[in-house]
């Protein structure tokens, strides 16, 4: 199939759109109005809906709405209206509600800027919204991986029955580059619990308060239910890239475009006979504990790199459980990693202790 | 209240006051809002409390280190200008009952279309309600100018936005817009009025009354935005004209619950196209076939128009 250049929001727009994606609601903001506007142009084509809503909290209810009665449905924001969606968010989670989440994250906290960063790891994996709930979070560092993680997601979000995160950056939505658009043989998915009209069968109930009479310990039981769902997520949808880790001494941990700016720090540290290799999480929920753990086992020593003053590093540490060092390297603010950043880290004496940008 | 309001204004007296919006701001050359937000200053007397929504206003005003606005000044998030300024005249009540500040206050809290019809209602609503001594201004453009031309529940019938682009299944905005000033003066407000920069004695004198009024107040005011309507950098006043002459944007305000139209054509009224006509985002409503476009638009400012005079009839001086 040929390739198309085209930018990452926009992509990923086109993705959503093949793998089955027909309701779309959002509001505006930088840097994803690509995705809003290229859906508002693409969806009326093939008889789906795109709904520009009043804010992000009525565009996320308006997601679970649309999931409630099965569709496949999506949303698009950026950090500060990820934020004010994080209480419906926890509801989706609640009701086991299938979601497609895109973050094209942007500077903070506050206003912050419109420049990519990566600050919102925490937003996205620890929880974000009330409640003990995860999210099943995939961190692009492509455009092809943006297109075929969105489609991934429309799947997993249905499998799983759970709101699905694509955790990408102003980088990656704004770069252009090729990508191939998959066909997707769509799939008719069972859903046996969405509210189609309960015409003829008895009714179903899609609910987020768990607190009916003679029903003691109802909400216990269901948050053990959804931890018995995050631990086969945990068991079969932990995905991460290894780039030359065989004989790495140095093992840097990077997500996202973080990982592709480290990807080529490895090649020229490489180039100059340093034994570095790259450890990159595609999915930062589940986290690749056990691929971390196993690098642990050889590496001499880690660098964490991230866009932010340091989120994922905690993982890493937890995963790397003392066995070696855990340094990291960062830059917040909307303010985009170097190669030449990440050599320097690579080359500083001090690593091991280094927690301030080494710049 | 004030002094000057007896003496008669005139631009001269007005071009002795400072300007409390300084140039050297990184508006768009041709935008309306900082035209609007000048005359609007011009008309306070005491010291003044501003706070912003994000919009365009918000960001090209305060890229840090730097400020255009010669007074206090706050912006929180998109939602919240009006709840802000709640907080902030509620503080001033607190402090001047303590006897820690002795001087009249004035408190505007401003949005543009977005951050007041859209996601920041709630809050507008809200602050209104409760009686906040406050005037909230909206400078209308009829987008999500700042974010690349989304349209709002402003943005006027059939106009083409990056997310009602007009094409062959769908032909610009479907819905009408939302008339905020009314929903406003439903919220029994002390004083809700529309504005036209255009018209700049009007726009001040509505100013000084709604910052005199006992109570909160809403003005609306149209802003053209080049960039968004697809007009010419010169065209802002003109447009804003052409807007209340084609009773579009009707001048009209709302001093305890009496109704007053400020301005009426009458046999100078100007069919909408007029005021469509240079505006790029209108273009397809030109188009054969779409005349019916052109019909309906004008269809509903006629109707809008003949029930405020209705309302002036019923419920006017």
């Amino acid at each position: 199939m040929a390739k198309l250049l085209m930018s990452g929001n926009e992509a990923l727009a086109e993705a959503a759109v093949r793998a089955g994606c027909r309701r779309y609601f959002g509001y505006p903001i930088t840097p994803q109005n690509e995705i809003p506007e290229y859906l508002s142009r693409r969806l009326p084509e093939i008889g789906g809906t795109f709904l520009q809503a009043e804010s992000e909290i009525a565009s996320i209810n308006m997601v679970f709405g649309a999931a409630a009665v099965g569709e496949r449905a999506m949303t698009s924001s950026s950090s500060p209206g990820i934020s004010l969606m994080q209480e419906t968010i926890s509801f989706l989670a609640a009701a086991e509600l299938p979601a497609v989440i895109v973050n094209m994250q942007r500077g903070g906290p506050g206003l912050g800027n419109i420049a990519p960063s990566q600050s919102d790891y925490f937003q996205a994996v620890k929880g974000g919204g009330h409640g003990d709930y995860k999210l099943l979070v995939y961190a692009p560092a492509n455009l092809q991986e943006v297109v075929d993680l969105t489609v991934r997601a429309f799947e997993k979000a249905d499998e799983y029955r759970t709101p699905v995160m694509i955790l990408g950056d102003g980088v990656l939505g704004q770069m252009m580059e090729p990508v191939e658009l998959p066909d997707v043989k769509l799939q008719e998915v069972e859903k046996p619990w969405a509210l189609t009209g309960a015409a003829g069968r008895p009714a179903r109930v899609i609910r987020t308060l768990f607190m009916l009479p003679g029903e003691e310990g109802m909400l216990e039981r269901h948050n053990y239910k959804l931890k018995q769902k995050y631990d086969r997520m945990a068991e079969h949808e932990t995905m991460h890239e290894s780039v030359a880790l065989d004989d790495a001494e140095t093992v840097i941990v990077a997500f996202g475009t973080a990982a592709r700016i480290a990807k080529s720090a490895v090649a020229i540290a490489r180039a100059e006979g340093m034994k570095v290799g790259l450890l990159r999480p595609i999915t930062l929920f589940p986290f690749p504990v056990k691929a971390v753990a196993r690098a642990a086992e050889r590496a001499g020593r880690f660098l964490v790199v991230e866009m932010n003053m340091g989120q994922m590093v905690e993982d890493v540490r937890l995963a790397v459980n003392g066995k070696v060092d855990v340094a990291f390297y960062g830059r917040p603010g909307g303010a985009v990693l170097s190669v030449e950043d990440i050599l320097s880290a690579l080359q500083s004496s001090v690593l091991p202790q280094a927690e301030q940008p080494v710049k | 209240m004030s002094t000057t309001q007896e003496k008669p204004m005139t631009l001269k007296s007005l071009s002795h006051k400072k300007d409390l919006l300084t140039g050297g701001h990184r508006m768009c050359s041709g935008c309306g809002a900082p035209i609007v937000l000048r005359q609007v200053l011009l008309a306070v007397e005491n010291p003044v409390v501003l706070t912003n929504a994000t919009g365009c206003l918000e960001v090209s005003t305060c890229l840090f280190p730097f400020t255009a606005w010669r007074v206090p000044w706050m912006h929180s998030a998109f939602e919240n200008s009006a709840a802000t300024a709640s907080g902030i005249e509620t503080m001033y009540r607190a402090l001047r009952k303590k006897g820690k500040i002795k001087k009249e206050m004035n408190f505007i809290a401003i949005g543009g279309d977005g951050g007041t019809y859209d996601i920041g209602f709630q809050s507008l609503s809200g602050a209104m309600e409760r009686g906040h001594k406050m005037l909230y201004i909206c400078y209308d453009n009829g987008a999500y100018m700042n974010t690349g031309i989304q349209r709002s529940s402003a943005t006027p019938f059939g106009a083409d936005t990056t997310t009602c682009p007009a094409g062959d299944v769908v032909p610009g905005k479907p819905q009408r817009r939302k008339d905020l000033t009314r929903i406003m003066a439903a919220h029994n407000v002390a004083y809700a009025a529309q504005a036209s920069p255009h018209n700049w004695k009007d726009l001040i004198t509505k100013v000084k009354k709604a910052l005199a009024a006992d109570g909160p107040s809403y003005m609306g005011i149209i802003a053209p935005c080049n960039r968004g309507w697809r007009c010419q950098t010169n065209d802002a006043i003109q447009l804003s004209k052409l807007a209340v002459d084609a009773c579009f944007w009707p001048l009209y305000e709302v001093e305890g619950g009496k109704w007053t139209i400020n301005y009426d054509p009458k046999d100078k009224k100007r069919p909408i196209k007029d005021w469509l006509k240079p505006q790029g985002r209108f273009k397809h409503l030109f188009a054969p076939g779409n005349e019916w476009m052109l019909e309906k638009f004008q269809q509903g400012v006629d109707a809008d128009w003949e029930s405020l005079k209705k309302l002036q009839e019923a419920f006017g001086r």
